[in-house]
């Protein structure tokens, strides 16, 4: 028992200047939390910018009716065309075409708005685009389409017998930027507990600091477990500047509970840190951890949904990656955060986090070498 | 007659076929500071990992203050201190956290202050690791192999690289060491060295001891022998005329 607290007290000193020396590292902030958060003002951008559908348009008015220039001013105001006006003439207009600068030209021609017989505006608009933009420009088609009947409507009262009614449901659903967090959050996780100790432990034996600690009666379990807890509190400071970022600039809405979202980052900070112990622990060198890292580093990157979601994956890759250390992570965080489950309703990705964590740990015990 | 800390008996370490280390047989009494010198190649440092435990024993025994070192190697662990040939620290480690971690892998708590005062760094006590010059470390290292207070301390070729006052400041450490009543091993390349600081001393080649006793006493055997110098010796060297010039306090 009493040897017990000694050892304790050996992990708790360990902790303590592990954790410090990380704050003091430029480097090492720089990398355990700056690098994560440039990747989630990037990835946020993306990730909100798809939210909300635009095209970029020229818009070419040959007419001077009046008609023909608040119909312009109207497009101008609209939140689906971003117009250029720099682009004002039709030949400025297709060399930008042609570059894939601008998804089409809404061209008014000379005629368009002038009043006819009927005392009524009239004229036809053209959209023009691309071969390779023939989906943007339909699309824009049928937009300005659907906006002059609305127009239509007003001069010729037609009753139609055939309409569509569009209705937003009350539910809402998961945002691109939701998918986005989690899998940010994956891979930060990733960052600190892989290519920490990949980079810092072939270094300490090439040195010959770990042999030294092997002189001392210091136990692989008492290092392993200091390395865990400072790992854990860094990781942990990391995250929450994340969260910060992702509710203040990104709009992030939490519906879980934060001690649930703490245990669980804490847990899988643990289990992929096994992972760097055991490739930096084995390895000799860096010539021995770096092709290691790589080759258990970037599958799960590409495929636990980290950059973009799994549900994009065909049936077969999303079972087999089902079962890769950093789904149920990645998984586990989205749920805990975005859609208000705790962990006892997370059984599956808190069981598959666990049993990672005891084979990863008995391999990282089985293949640590002092130098 | 004093006390005998470290019994080695017919220790054999063998790689790929060949007898690195070749039943060799050494007793080093408590208190002294005792020599292994050889050519490179010779086992020195073969033989000191094996008494250090961080290599293990193709044969033979190593017993160390009683205590049979393959049997128990933990307890061996906490009753020795090693200083590496080339000490290196974490970077953004202040000294003073440096003495208390070396102490808490032991599980002990102590005055790092203190330690850093004896080996003459207490006034770097908050600097990091990383700031200190070649003999500053190879101080630092002493007295954190210290910090447990062990009965046996071990170095592997601890003036290689050092300028002369670091050499000097370094040997005088070494005799404080032995003061305190450790007994110390080192191995060296330095003849100079071993006579100077060594109570007795192994000459190893080829995996065996091939003399052993104290400087003093292996110089008259050789003179007996009837060796002669082909040269008059000197009565100053060259490192004499160096000392003279710049001085034997510390630069660093």
């Amino acid at each position: 028992m009493k040897d017990l607290k000694k050892q304790l007290y050996t992990v708790l000193v360990f902790t303590k200047i592990g954790t410090k020396r990380f704050f003091r590292d430029r480097l090492a902030i720089f990398f355990g939390i700056l690098f994560p958060l440039i990747f989630l003002f990037v990835f946020g951008e993306i990730a909100n910018g798809n939210s909300h559908i635009s095209f970029n348009v020229a818009i070419i008015n040959q007419s001077n009716s009046v008609f023909s220039k608040e119909l312009v001013s109207q497009f101008n105001k609209s939140k689906i065309f971003k117009t250029n006006p720099n682009l004002n003439t039709l030949k400025l207009a297709e060399n930008s075409m042609e570059n894939g600068q601008i998804d089409g030209t809404i061209l008014l021609p000379p005629s368009f708005g002038e009043i006819n017989a009927e005392h009524i505006p009239n004229g036809t608009i053209q959209v023009l685009y691309t071969q390779n933009d023939q989906i943007s420009g339909q699309t824009i088609s049928t937009l300005i389409d659907a906006q002059l009947k609305g127009i239509n409507q007003k001069f010729v009262k037609v009753n139609q017998p055939f309409k569509v009614l569009s209705k937003q449901l009350s539910q809402k659903s998961l945002t691109t930027f939701d998918y986005t967090f989690s899998g940010l959050l994956g891979f930060s996780i990733i960052g600190i507990g892989i290519f920490g100790p990949i980079n810092v432990f072939p270094e300490l034996k090439k040195q010959g600091i770990l042999r030294r600690l092997h002189t001392t009666p210091l136990k692989v379990w008492q290092y392993f477990m200091a390395t865990m807890f400072s790992q854990a509190i860094t990781g942990v400071v990391s995250i929450g500047i994340q969260f910060i970022v992702a509710l203040e600039v990104f709009h992030l809405k939490i519906d879980g509970n934060f001690i649930n979202i703490l245990i669980y980052t804490i847990l899988s900070i643990f289990m992929i840190l096994g992972i760097g112990l055991a490739i930096g622990g084995w390895a000799k060198n860096e010539r021995q951890a770096a092709p290691l890292s790589n080759i258990i580093v970037f599958p799960m990157l590409f495929l636990s949904g980290t950059f973009f979601p799994r549900f994009d994956m065909p049936l077969w890759l999303q079972k087999i990656t089902e079962y890769l250390p950093l789904t149920p992570v990645i998984d586990g965080l989205r749920l805990l955060t975005t859609d208000g489950k705790n962990l006892l309703q997370i059984g599956p990705q808190l069981g598959l986090v666990l049993i990672w964590l005891v084979i990863i740990y008995v391999i990282a015990f089985r293949v640590f070498k002092w130098e | 007659m004093s006390e005998i800390i470290l019994r080695i008996k017919n220790l054999k370490k063998i790689y790929d076929n060949k007898a690195v280390v070749n039943e060799i047989n050494l007793e080093v009494k408590k208190g002294e500071i005792f020599g292994i010198l050889g050519p490179n190649g010779a086992g020195k440092t073969t033989t000191l990992e094996m008494i250090e435990t961080m290599r293990t024993i193709d044969g033979g025994s190593i017993s160390l203050a009683g205590i049979d070192i393959s049997k128990h190697p933990d307890k061996i662990k906490k009753i020795i201190g090693v200083q590496p040939q080339t000490p290196a620290f974490q970077d953004k480690q202040k000294l003073t956290e440096i003495i208390e971690m070396f102490a808490a892998a032991y599980g002990e708590k102590v005055n790092a202050q203190e330690f850093l005062n004896e080996v003459q760094l207490g006034e770097k006590a908050n600097s990091y690791a990383e700031q200190l010059s070649g003999g500053q470390k190879q101080r630092l290292s002493i007295a954190v192999a210290l910090v447990h207070n062990p009965k046996a301390f071990f170095l592997d070729e601890p003036t290689t690289g050092l300028d002369p006052q670091a050499r000097r400041n370094l040997w005088e450490l070494i005799k404080m060491v032995r003061d305190r009543g450790v007994t110390v091993i080192m191995t060296t390349h330095y003849l100079d060295e071993a006579e100077l600081l060594c109570d007795r001393v192994a000459i190893m080649d080829h995996g065996k001891i091939i003399a052993l006793d104290s400087p003093k006493n292996l110089i008259m055997q050789l003179l007996k022998r009837g060796f002669k110098k082909a040269q008059k010796v000197e009565q100053a060297s060259l490192d004499d005329v160096f000392i003279d010039l710049t001085g034997k306090a510390l630069r660093d």
